[in-house]
């Protein structure tokens, strides 16, 4: 496999050619090449997602040819690393499809180096999105790309395993000393045979919000880290207690279990995550129901919690066809009809008009309604994270391992983890 | 009766006296061989586990896969796997990535064997100018790693508007490009007695004749060898269609295989690993009747260099 910051390193300066060659070039009009219901033009879409979700697009694509005769779709689909490794090419070659299905970690690669589309020089209508999500697809002033969907972090529990261990269900207004002695008791109850949980403070996200919750920035606006080495060594210290008890799962489960999490093999009562999992928890699991409440915290006012674009669609800029790729990314993103084809499988629908004219049933129903919920204690989304953040993230997660397998110890992890990340940052700068 | 007994008994006494340390050194031969095959079997298993929990995996339900369920067999038996991965993937029949992934390999058996061994031909048989620093050069291919090439390879396929066929796949196979294979053909020709294509040319016969009715039907064991590695390379390869294939209806198996494989949302390891044991087929099939061959060409080789 291909070590990815040498990929990118090569892909950066294969870009960068590819830039100064197109430059040359002349500019083109503002709405591209149109087509007429006779001569329709071709755009390319690219997503990456399983079986499921190439036969809900497909519908999704019939759809928008049938509305719009001028434009015709060809659509295309990856496994989720190719789908990186193959736009990672395509950019360089100056080869990227006119529309594509986006992840939020790679919005700032692109989007800074000129890879992608300004979608506010496009007409998409934004009107029905919340205010405080658009940030998120945006990078110094300019719109790279426009959420289909989002999810937010929350606390899953299996309710038939906790009442088989005779434990109450938890209603989710929690401290995390609460938290931490709900999940010291359904370890002891659980008897070797059911955790409390994975260790959350591993989990990058779930630091974030603490830190918001604290009112702390992860990152200052000119991509510097906004926290100190002290907080990140109470947020570890946090569960200090719990490590090595049957509260949480221990690290090396963890590893034989893998692909599957802890939680999808019926190892754990509870796991801390995007609410947008469900359904692949609920396959892996077999179980009946699973219920999602609020991540503890210690101010019952500041949840920090916020919704984040679980996909972004955008277009390349070299897009020959922009008036196209504009109508056909509106469409996607509010049309009611896409929301009815797509239910929450993207996320929960992010335009109010696609979430109104979507019925939601089951599963569906209890993500929409855990983030209806939790709707007042929402606060504006972070921006794109800083380029590398995917290696910070996987660097976050590598040294929490080593504090659950008792290979560092808080103060030594957090020396590392900085070490790892200042590294990066100006590597990046 | 002790009269009788006696030479009776002195007889076999006596050969037994003296193959005594024969006879022990057979019974210690036994044990030693018990213990080799015990040790070998031990491994074999060992080593032929994965596969195993593979073909025993792809009965089982999804959510029985991987996790804590260590168990080899599973009591919900059933082919729901397997008439899942038949179904295909978004409307893209299974049948059609197998037959995509045959053209490709069988695209690269043919490539590979007639431009490989033409240019060892040249390598091994021809004096031309400059022969040894090109073959160096061809060597030097070999230590560069494909991921360095990829870009600039990209951008020159994607000029040609060449993305999305299988020439771009095919292409370096017709034209020699798998260094590895021209090498193992010049070594395998070198060794070939030179006196066989001096007395074909005292007859008269050009290159093309020495090559075509002498070389050739010689090194059969390396052409086989070559077409069972390119098979497998090709059937195995992901990068690089992933990289020039964009629609799906053009995919090989191993790019289907991943889509089956979903972190965003569930993944179907059921599905997918009744494909690997499908996909598995074709190659294990291939070895198995080549498989003599395989051996021959290794070992004549070996005795050769």
């Amino acid at each position: 496999m291909i070590n990815r910051r040498h990929f990118l390193t090569t892909v950066a300066i294969g870009t960068a050619s590819a830039a100064a060659l197109a430059a040359c070039g002349t500019g083109s009009t503002t709405a591209g090449e149109t087509g007429s219901a006779e001569n329709p033009v071709t755009i390319t879409y690219t997503w990456w997602g399983n079986d499921d979700r190439a036969e809900r697009t497909r519908k999704a694509i019939a759809l928008f040819e049938e509305k719009n005769k001028d434009i015709k779709v060809n659509g295309n689909f990856t496994d989720f690393p190719g789908y990186w490794q193959k736009r990672a090419t395509e950019a360089a070659g100056g080869g990227l499809p006119d529309v594509m299905q986006w992840d939020l970690s790679y919005l700032r690669d692109y989007g800074q180096r000129n890879q992608l589309l300004d979608l506010g020089t496009v007409n998409i209508n934004t009107d029905a999105f919340d205010k405080s999500l658009l940030p998120s697809g945006q990078i110094r002033g300019k719109t790279y790309g426009i959420p289909t969907s989002t999810n937010a972090f929350a606390v899953y529990y299996d309710p038939a395993k906790l009442a088989s261990l005779g434990i109450a269900e938890p209603d989710g207004t929690w401290t995390y000393d609460e938290y931490n002695s709900f999940l010291t008791e359904v370890g002891s109850k659980g008897n070797g045979t059911i955790f409390g949980g994975t260790d959350y403070t591993s989990v990058w996200w779930m630091f974030n919000i603490w830190l918001r919750q604290n009112n702390i920035e992860a990152f200052t606006e000119d991509g510097k880290l906004g926290f100190t080495k002290d907080d990140l060594k109470k947020w570890w210290n946090t569960v200090s207690d719990l490590r090595g008890t049957p509260a949480i799962v221990s690290e090396e489960r963890v590893t034989q279990l893998a692909p599957k999490s802890p939680f999808g093999s019926n190892v754990t009562a509870t796991e801390v995550t995007w609410d947008n999992f469900m359904a692949g928890y609920l396959a892996d699991s077999g179980a009946k129901e699973l219920k999602l409440v609020p991540v503890p915290s210690d101010d019952p006012d500041n949840l920090g919690l916020f919704l984040k674009p679980s996909m972004l669609m955008v277009a390349s800029a070299k897009t020959k066809y922009k008036d196209a790729a504009a109508r056909f990314i509106d469409f996607m993103v509010n049309d009611p009809e896409v929301g009815e084809i797509f239910k929450t499988s993207r996320g929960v629908p992010a335009s109010k008009t696609q979430r109104d004219g979507t019925t939601f049933e089951g599963t569906d129903k209890l993500v929409v309604d855990y983030e209806k919920s939790i709707e007042k204690y929402l606060k504006d989304a972070p921006e794109p994270p800083i380029v590398g953040f995917g290696t910070l993230e996987a660097s976050f997660k590598r040294i929490s391992a080593d504090l659950n397998y008792g290979k560092v110890d808080v103060n030594g992890a957090a020396d590392a983890w900085f070490k790892e990340a200042e590294d990066l940052i100006k590597q990046n700068a | 009766m002790t009269t009788m007994a006696t030479p009776t008994q002195s007889a076999p006494n006596a050969p037994a006296e003296h193959y005594n340390p024969k006879s022990e050194s057979v019974t210690a031969k036994r044990v030693k061989s018990g213990i080799f095959h015990a040790v070998a079997l031990t491994l074999t298993a060992i080593v032929l586990y994965p596969a195993l929990w593979m073909v025993a995996s792809s009965f089982k339900p999804n959510d029985e896969i991987g996790g804590g369920n260590t168990a080899l067999w599973s009591n919900n038996f059933s082919f729901d796997n397997f008439v899942t991965a038949m179904d295909g993937i978004g409307g893209v029949s299974t049948l059609t990535f197998f037959t995509n992934s045959l053209i490709l390999a069988v695209g690269a058996v043919v490539g590979t064997i007639l431009s490989a061994s033409v240019s060892a031909y040249a390598f091994a048989r021809i004096k031309f100018p400059g022969r040894s620093v090109f073959f160096g050069m061809m060597i030097a291919t070999l230590l560069l790693p494909f991921h360095v090439v990829i870009i600039p390879q990209y951008i020159v396929f994607q000029q040609l508007g060449l993305v999305d066929t299988y020439i771009p796949l095919l292409i370096g196979k017709f034209l020699a490009a798998d260094a590895f294979f021209v090498f193992l053909m010049v070594q395998f020709m070198r060794n070939l007695p030179a006196e066989l294509d001096e007395a074909a040319r005292i007859d008269g016969a050009g290159h093309v004749r020495i090559f075509g009715s002498i070389m050739l039907p010689l090194m059969k064991p390396a052409l086989i060898s070559t077409s069972i590695f390119s098979f497998i390379w090709s059937w195995n390869d992901f990068l690089a269609p992933l990289l020039y294939l964009n629609t799906p209806e053009k995919y090989p198996l191993p790019l289907a295989l991943r889509l089956f494989q979903d972190q965003t949302q569930s993944s179907d390891y059921g599905a997918m690993i009744a494909m690997s044991v499908l996909a598995l087929l074709p190659v294990l099939i291939f070895f198995l009747v080549f498989q003599r061959y395989i051996v021959e060409g290794v070992s004549t080789q070996g005795l050769k260099g």
